[in-house]
């Protein structure tokens, strides 16, 4: 009987030997959740390993995935309440996080300056504030680019267009690359966020209207150029088909035709240089350049914020989260292992002290941010909650993939994707 | 004394009656826990949600009525060819699987020497079954510089873009289905040896050939088998989902859209997740419908030898 006694008093310490170690060790757990390429995934858990060095006392728990799988995981785990800590966020998600009451106005923080801006520009910080409160602390400025294989422009005697280049130009080139060198002039440009941005060259228009509740452009002309312009250098292999990218599946930007040389230029989001190069090796020479714009048209380009830390509504630990994230967006250190491959960092002593050790690839990114600078289109509002609706339902399925697949043409798709993205823009 | 002790022996009987169901109930409790929590629970829950529009991300909903369903059957177009996606799926790949997985039974169960190898070796493919690392593969297989292409230029003919035609695509997940058919192959094989062998050796002796044979003997012999397969086969390619997520994504133009993807979709990638419950109910419904047919024909074409009573 005895026996028994102690034999169950040995068992509860046993089960309750885990719990009392980890009481001992008195860490608070920070959670931490982003997407990203594996470049990214490297560098940011670099970079909070080293602060776990610096802050004994923190343990931060992380979890990384690719974009569509970072929304699937991260709303399943709202419903669950169980978000992390700090969650990445991207501008066209804030709204409808927002909106469900999932994120934490950070402005407490900024004004006791647990989160520091003094240094950080409030244009940079407008595209994290929703409804006049701060959401979102944007981690570097983005802008969208055609980035341009030197070595292979030369090696195919095409010189280098001017900035300002046009569609035409542009068309014009491509096909000179696929006859010169027989491979693509560039890999398919079918991207939702091209279509975003396209009535800004045009007409400065969005493809949403300000109120986010039915389509920003008129006229379905524009697009129908466009698509018809895809369709043709899809046929002559200036652009890789269709058909080829459905095939190849959706690897990541490292999986880029550029990175392996079977294209000259590439279309991606500026901060994206950083992984396109580190794939593609030192040795290549990259220039970026912005979207092509219609004949006597406007920039196509805007500055957008990257992408944010958004404190959960959800947190366990919100003060420390707030302390990591000021860390994350003000230490030089913490921004020499990032090395900017979340976009120009938005500190503008950060951004100073990277200046004499930048890489090729943040060299060009920041020159490249600076042309932009001088010449853009306004941000638009971000994007309405039913966006990825739009896109998912719509946008892809019943216009992309029919007309690229020359099921339907560009002049039947056009007024159907109006009509079907209207109806559930107004629905909301 | 005999009087006296009867009822108490009976109660004894009782209660050690009760005792033995008590100790069963503990042993299975974890997993009736565990049932109720994570399957019963979540299926009511999903019934109940197929009449609302719950949206996963602002955990909210109201009731509609029907309405998800009026929207499934008559204004989603991707819908029906998920629908189509699935139909073609299952009325390729399950026949195909079934017919591999006899054909290969039937070798295995001749030869001899050296048979446990060439069993193990059939059944590894399945054994990774829906995994990731065999989706990825395939994708390897039928991509454009893949082996299917490779193989098709040495023989001078340039491969088509397997997984990028709409035509071709769903064949690359009809023929992956088939060559993962180890465990029907499996049953199959317990269900050849256990046809006795007294009636070959006298069909032998009547001069019935090989295909006589296997139309008269093992054929009707081995229905409850084909029976049990073609059921279990039937749910798990309504239910196919994993091939389609990693190796075409449901695309070209939604031609592998099948249906248990176009659910994922809906449910965690644009968080309907009341319409997605009310399309997985429908699709249980039919599951269950066309299971209930099957057992419906069986007394026709399934042949228990017990039916036939002692000969």
């Amino acid at each position: 009987m005895k026996n028994r006694k102690s034999l169950f008093i040995l068992l509860a310490i046993a089960l309750l030997l885990p719990t009392l170690l980890a009481a001992a060790q008195d860490q608070t757990v920070v959670r931490i959740s982003w997407w990203g390429s594996q470049n990214r995934h490297d560098r940011t858990i670099a970079a909070i390993e080293l602060y776990e060095e610096l802050n004994p006392d923190i343990d931060i728990v992380y979890e990384f995935q690719g974009w569509g799988d970072h929304w699937t995981k991260l709303s399943t785990q709202a419903a669950g309440g169980e978000l992390p800590d700090i969650m990445q966020h991207d501008y066209a998600r804030i709204e409808e996080w927002v909106a469900n009451g999932l994120l934490m106005p950070l402005d407490g923080y900024i004004e006791s300056g647990v989160i520091d801006t003094s240094h950080i520009a409030d244009s940079s910080l407008a595209g994290g504030m929703v409804d006049g409160q701060m959401y979102g602390i944007n981690l570097g400025n983005n802008s969208e680019v055609f980035t341009l294989d030197t070595d292979a422009f030369a090696a195919a005697g095409i010189e280098l267009p001017p900035l300002d280049w046009t569609w035409t130009q542009f068309e014009d080139i491509a096909n000179q690359i696929q006859s010169e060198l027989g491979i693509h002039g560039i890999g398919v440009l079918t991207s939702d966020q091209l279509w975003k941005s396209y009535y800004m060259g045009c007409c400065d228009q969005w493809a949403y209207a300000a109120d986010g509740m039915s389509l920003g452009y008129e006229d379905d002309q524009p697009l129908i150029d466009y698509y018809s312009m895809l369709l043709r250098l899809q046929e002559s292999g200036g652009m890789q088909s269709y058909e080829d990218s459905v095939a190849r599946g959706d690897q990541g930007v490292e999986a880029q035709l550029i990175v392996s040389q079977e294209a000259a230029m590439a279309y991606h989001w500026s901060n994206q240089i950083v992984a396109v190069w580190n794939a593609s090796g030192a040795e290549r020479n990259f220039v970026m350049y912005p979207i092509p714009r219609p004949e006597g048209g406007q920039s196509q380009n805007y500055i957008k914020p990257s992408m944010f830390f958004s404190i959960t509504s959800q947190a366990d630990h919100p003060d420390e989260a707030a302390a990591f994230i000021d860390w994350f967006v003000n230490s030089i250190e913490a921004n020499e292992i990032l090395a900017a491959e979340r976009g120009v960092p938005v500190s503008s002593v950060v951004r100073d002290s990277m200046m004499p050790t930048l890489g090729p690839a943040q060299a060009e990114m920041f020159n490249y941010l600076g042309i932009i600078e001088m010449d853009n289109s306004p941000i638009r509002p971000a994007d309405p909650a039913a966006h990825a609706d739009v896109i998912g339902s719509i946008f892809s399925p019943e216009f992309v993939e029919p007309v690229m697949y020359g099921m339907i043409s560009p002049e039947e798709a056009a007024p159907y994707l109006r009509e079907e993205a209207n109806r559930i823009l107004a629905a909301q | 004394m005999a009087v006296a002790s009867l009822p108490r022996a009976k109660r004894r009987k009782r209660s050690s009656f009760g005792q033995d169901n008590l100790v069963g109930y503990l042993f299975i409790g974890p997993w009736l826990v565990a049932f109720f929590l994570f399957t019963f629970i979540p299926i009511a829950v999903s019934l109940a949600l197929s009449f609302t529009d719950y949206n996963v991300l602002s955990n909210s909903g109201e009731f509609i009525g029907l309405d998800n369903f009026q929207r499934m059957f008559f204004e989603d177009r991707r819908y029906a060819r998920s629908v189509n996606a699935t139909l073609k799926y299952v009325v390729f790949a399950v026949p195909l699987r079934l017919v591999f997985a006899l054909g290969v039974a039937m070798l295995l169960n001749t030869w001899r020497r050296g048979v446990g190898v060439y069993r193990a070796a059939f059944y590894a493919p399945s054994i990774v079954g829906g995994s990731i690392a065999v989706a990825v593969m395939w994708r390897e297989i039928f991509g454009n510089d893949g082996l299917v292409n490779f193989t098709l230029n040495l023989l001078g003919i340039e491969g088509p873009n397997w997984l990028g035609r709409p035509e071709t695509a769903i064949w690359t997940l009809i023929i992956l289905a088939a060559w993962q058919f180890g465990s029907p192959m499996l049953i199959f094989l317990a269900g050849l040896k256990n046809i006795p062998k007294h009636l070959y050796e006298s069909a032998e002796i009547d001069g019935a050939n090989a295909f006589q044979r296997f139309l008269r003997i093992t054929l009707p012999m081995l229905t409850p088998i084909i029976f049990f397969n073609l059921i279990m086969q039937l749910i798990s390619g309504f239910m196919v989902f994993t091939q389609a997520f990693i190796v075409t994504q449901g695309r070209p133009l939604d031609t592998t859209l099948f249906y248990a993807l176009y659910v994922y979709r809906r449910a965690f990638e644009l968080n309907e997740m009341g319409y997605a419950s009310a399309m997985a109910w429908v699709m249980l419904m039919v599951i269950a419908l066309l299971t209930a047919l099957v057992f419906r024909s069986s007394s026709y074409w399934v042949h228990y030898e017990s039916d036939e009573g002692p000969t």
